[in-house]
């Protein structure tokens, strides 16, 4: 029989205390959702999750959080594509700050965003002046949602943007294709699974999101609710099921938006590897 | 300190890199384990090194039994091929490394320490270069400095993997030389692994051929030579046998 | 979330030239695309914090600090820092080390498992440990008995702060450690080295750029988060808001001169987040690339 043995030290030492940490800050704790929510029944949990103002918020967690990812999806490439092929002053300085929605926190992001677009100040007037109000409407949370999902795309697609051989381009040109038909036919097939990886990140950043999006949202019941303000409100009221009922199922969205994105980055990688 | 590996089987996952292998090497003997990637060499190094775990099988360093215990315990000097120094070290420091980390006891004092690194130092000529970072050296004054650090805790026996690989010609002659000689003068029990059948023919005393984790022959350079004992010996050293001269 | 978080290990390659690259009117409409981009949501925000925070002036600013709940909050979110920081970066070694220099089935699951609390919301983050602590949870009752508070108090703060940000040190060092390879480590254990020496006097030196990115993106992520503490909180003045929580209090409360102050505070800790994380990441690619020449 083969043992199993290591040769560098601490295995056991690393991985056990890995083991008990993870088990006792998340998959104990995770577990109390999931009891939670069985203990109220099957009932209870399908009122809770299609209750009319619980829907409505879905349609705001997770439908305007795919327009931004969208959204995030078409600036984040042209971002990656300026940082990486172009040369010009205050580059760098444009390279770190897209990093800034990781580094800033949500409540100082919720309140920025708020006051840069209020009717009165800043860029409101503006909005006011076309007939569009930005605060407490879907326009502010998707403003909001966008800032969040901002780094995602394009710290996904950059690395594999650098990575692209140029030659490949070249050839291309020599063959007779004009800029925009190389970047079609060659480059943008090459840079689509992380294209799709970056969406897929932003959009399961989204779902979630909290902080950055209440100033702005203005929390209006069926209009501009968030599932995890809802959470907090079921909470408040001592309805702890509820609560339960409603975190398994960002929960479970967010584990389905995760599969996808490990799907698409495996094929990114078997792609790359090809290449 | 001679050495011996009996019966020794290391697969990965359905591949057996070593397959039923077992050699003896003598004290002061200078060997080495040639051929082609995938041959088993480096995988045979690294068990006799303790640095992998045979799946089956004993290893031996004289009497002693060693197949349980890691490299740690085991006094092998080790060179790697792309030297793996420690890059943020002194080539000083690089070469103390093993007197250092000694426990206390053990321990040479500061300045029994000092004069064996400057020592070792001027055997690989580089005298001079004790205070220069890795990243300030040459491939081969690099390889010369894990060869010193690697001598510097005494080691019964001194393994090599593919030690020039990484280095260019001119600078692989030089140290080829350098290695026969310093053998001559010390006779430590060293084993090298290589692809390369000049270097193996030039350096060594005794060659052992691998292919495919199986021993294909053992035998001085000229044995081999003049009697390659199968095809595949005979091909990979591009020799004729006598059957393939005459079956044209 | 590969690829965001995760510390990057490549080297910049050179950009193409000739038949390869974009007429310049191209380039000007992109870069001027982008400018506009960042600005209207990156720099846009930035500005607005400093500007209203010293809109009254710089002596309301300084008040805004003398206000005694508004230091509480700054303690609090110091001292959750200071005690989350640490367990994380040691379960970031620990994991870090187990993952990258050995191998064992269930290898994936690990480490999806730690980039969790990446994917759910971080109120979620809050209300696990409602659920397990809180009045209705499980322990509630046993802890109600024997007097012990963890929600609302700081306990329950630094267990969903701790959730929240234990992936980040990992994270900046499982990629960092793969592309390093561990010879180095083995030749220290040839060389006689015992497992913390090796630890010590090999590893540490050769992670510490990833082991400062980690750490600088925990701590920022620790000081700053807000739903998951929002939840475990209750928001108790004086006793267990933090300083994210305070600027929500402020603002509700239409002192919007104090809430942008504390809100500038945090700013300056992102931008100095981010300049240290640049510099990391740099030395770290600079260290990559001079060890594998």
């Amino acid at each position: 029989m083969a043992k199993k043995r290591h040769i560098l030290p601490g295995f056991g030492l690393t991985l056990g205390y890995t083991l008990v940490y993870l088990t006792l800050i998340v998959l104990i704790p995770l577990s109390a959702l999931f009891t939670k929510t069985l203990s109220g029944g099957w009932e209870h949990f399908w009122e809770t999750i299609t209750s009319p103002r619980v829907l409505a918020s879905y349609r705001i967690s997770f439908g305007l959080s795919f327009i931004a990812a969208l959204i995030n999806g078409i600036f984040g490439v042209i971002a990656a594509w300026v940082l990486v092929r172009y040369e010009f002053p205050g580059k760098k300085l444009l390279d770190a700050i897209v990093d800034l929605p990781f580094a800033l926190p949500t409540a100082v992001a919720g309140i920025a965003l708020t006051a840069l677009y209020s009717p009165r100040e800043w860029l409101g007037p503006f909005f006011k002046d076309l007939g569009i109000n930005v605060v407490f409407t879907p326009l502010g949370i998707l403003i909001a949602l966008t800032f969040i999902g901002l780094p995602f795309v394009v710290r996904t697609v950059q690395p594999v943007l650098q990575d692209l051989s140029a030659d490949v381009e070249e050839a291309a040109a020599c063959l007779g294709a004009n800029r925009w038909q190389t970047f079609w036919r060659v480059i943008f097939p090459a840079l689509l699974p992380s294209i799709l990886t970056g969406i897929t990140l932003a959009y399961g950043r989204a779902v979630g999101e909290y902080g950055s999006v209440i100033f702005i949202a203005g929390n209006l019941p069926f209009k501009t609710e968030i599932t995890p303000l809802l959470i907090i409100a079921k909470l408040e009221q001592y309805d702890y099921t509820g609560a339960a009922g409603l975190g398994f199922l960002m929960l479970l969205a967010s584990l389905v938006i995760l599969l996808i994105s490990n799907g698409l980055q495996h094929w990114q990688a078997k792609r790359q590897g090809v290449a | 300190m001679s050495i011996e590996v009996k019966n020794v089987i290391k697969k990965f996952g359905k591949f057996a890199a070593v397959d039923d292998l077992s050699l003896k090497i003598g004290t002061g003997e200078l060997v080495a384990l040639l051929g082609p990637s995938g041959s088993g060499k480096t995988t045979l190094l690294r068990i006799i090194a303790g640095l992998e775990f045979p799946d089956q099988g004993e290893v031996f360093y004289g009497e002693e039994e060693v197949t349980d215990r890691s490299a740690y315990h085991r006094k092998a000097g080790f060179v790697f091929q792309h030297y793996a120094l420690f890059q943020h070290l002194s080539v000083f420091e690089n070469i103390a490394f093993g007197l250092r980390v000694r426990p206390a006891k053990h321990r040479p004092a500061e300045a029994d320490i000092r004069d064996r690194v400057l020592e070792l130092l001027d055997r690989v000529q580089l005298a001079g270069y004790e205070k220069r970072l890795p990243s300030q050296l040459s491939g081969g004054q690099r390889q010369r400095v894990a060869f010193a650090r690697a001598l510097a805790i005494e080691p019964q026996v001194l393994l090599l993997d593919e030690p020039f690989g990484a280095l260019d010609a001119k600078v692989r002659k030089e140290l080829r030389t350098w290695l026969r000689s310093f053998h001559d003068t010390t006779h430590l029990t060293s084993l090298f692994v290589t692809h390369d059948q000049d270097e193996a023919f030039e350096v060594a005393d005794r060659v052992v051929v691998l292919h495919q984790g199986k021993i294909q022959q053992d035998g001085t350079p000229r044995e081999i030579r003049e009697r390659p004992a199968n095809d595949f010996v005979a091909d990979f050293l591009g020799l004729y046998t006598e059957s393939a001269a005459s079956g044209i | 979330m590969a690829g965001a978080t995760t510390f990057p290990v490549r080297a910049s390659r050179a950009i193409p030239r000739g038949a390869a690259s974009d007429p310049l009117w191209v380039r000007i409409i992109l870069i001027g695309i982008v400018l506009v981009f960042f600005s209207l949501f990156l720099f846009l925000p930035l500005v607005v914090v400093f500007h209203d925070a010293l809109l009254k002036g710089l002596g309301h600013f300084f008040k805004s600090f003398a206000d005694p709940y508004t230091q509480h909050a700054i303690f609090l979110t110091l001292l959750t820092a200071l005690i989350a920081v640490p367990l994380n970066t040691l379960f970031g070694l620990c994991a870090a080390w187990s993952i990258t220099r050995f191998q064992f089935r269930g290898k994936s699951l690990l480490t999806s498992l730690i980039d969790l609390p990446l994917w759910v919301s971080p109120v979620i983050g809050g209300l696990i440990y409602v659920l397990v602590f809180g009045r209705q949870g499980w322990l509630g009752p046993w802890l109600m008995e024997n007097d012990i508070r963890i929600i609302f108090a700081l306990p329950g703060i630094v267990l969903a702060t701790t959730f929240v940000t234990f992936p980040f040190v990992a994270r900046g060092l499982i990629p960092l450690m793969q592309a390093q390879g561990f010879k180095e480590e083995e030749a220290a254990l040839t060389l006689g080295a015992n497992g913390w020496q090796t630890f010590w006097r090999v590893t540490v030196p050769k992670i510490r750029w990833g082991l400062l990115y980690g750490v600088i993106l925990c701590n920022a992520r620790a000081m700053g988060e807000f739903g998951a503490v929002s939840v475990v909180s209750g928001h108790i003045r004086g006793q267990t808001n933090t300083m994210p929580l305070q600027i929500e209090i402020l603002y509700n409360e239409y002192q919007f001169a104090a809430a942008f102050a504390v809100a500038s505070l945090l700013s300056l800790l992102a931008l100095v987040t981010l300049t240290l994380k640049t510099y990391a990441e740099w030395r770290a690619a600079r260290q990559l690339s001079a060890g594998t020449e």
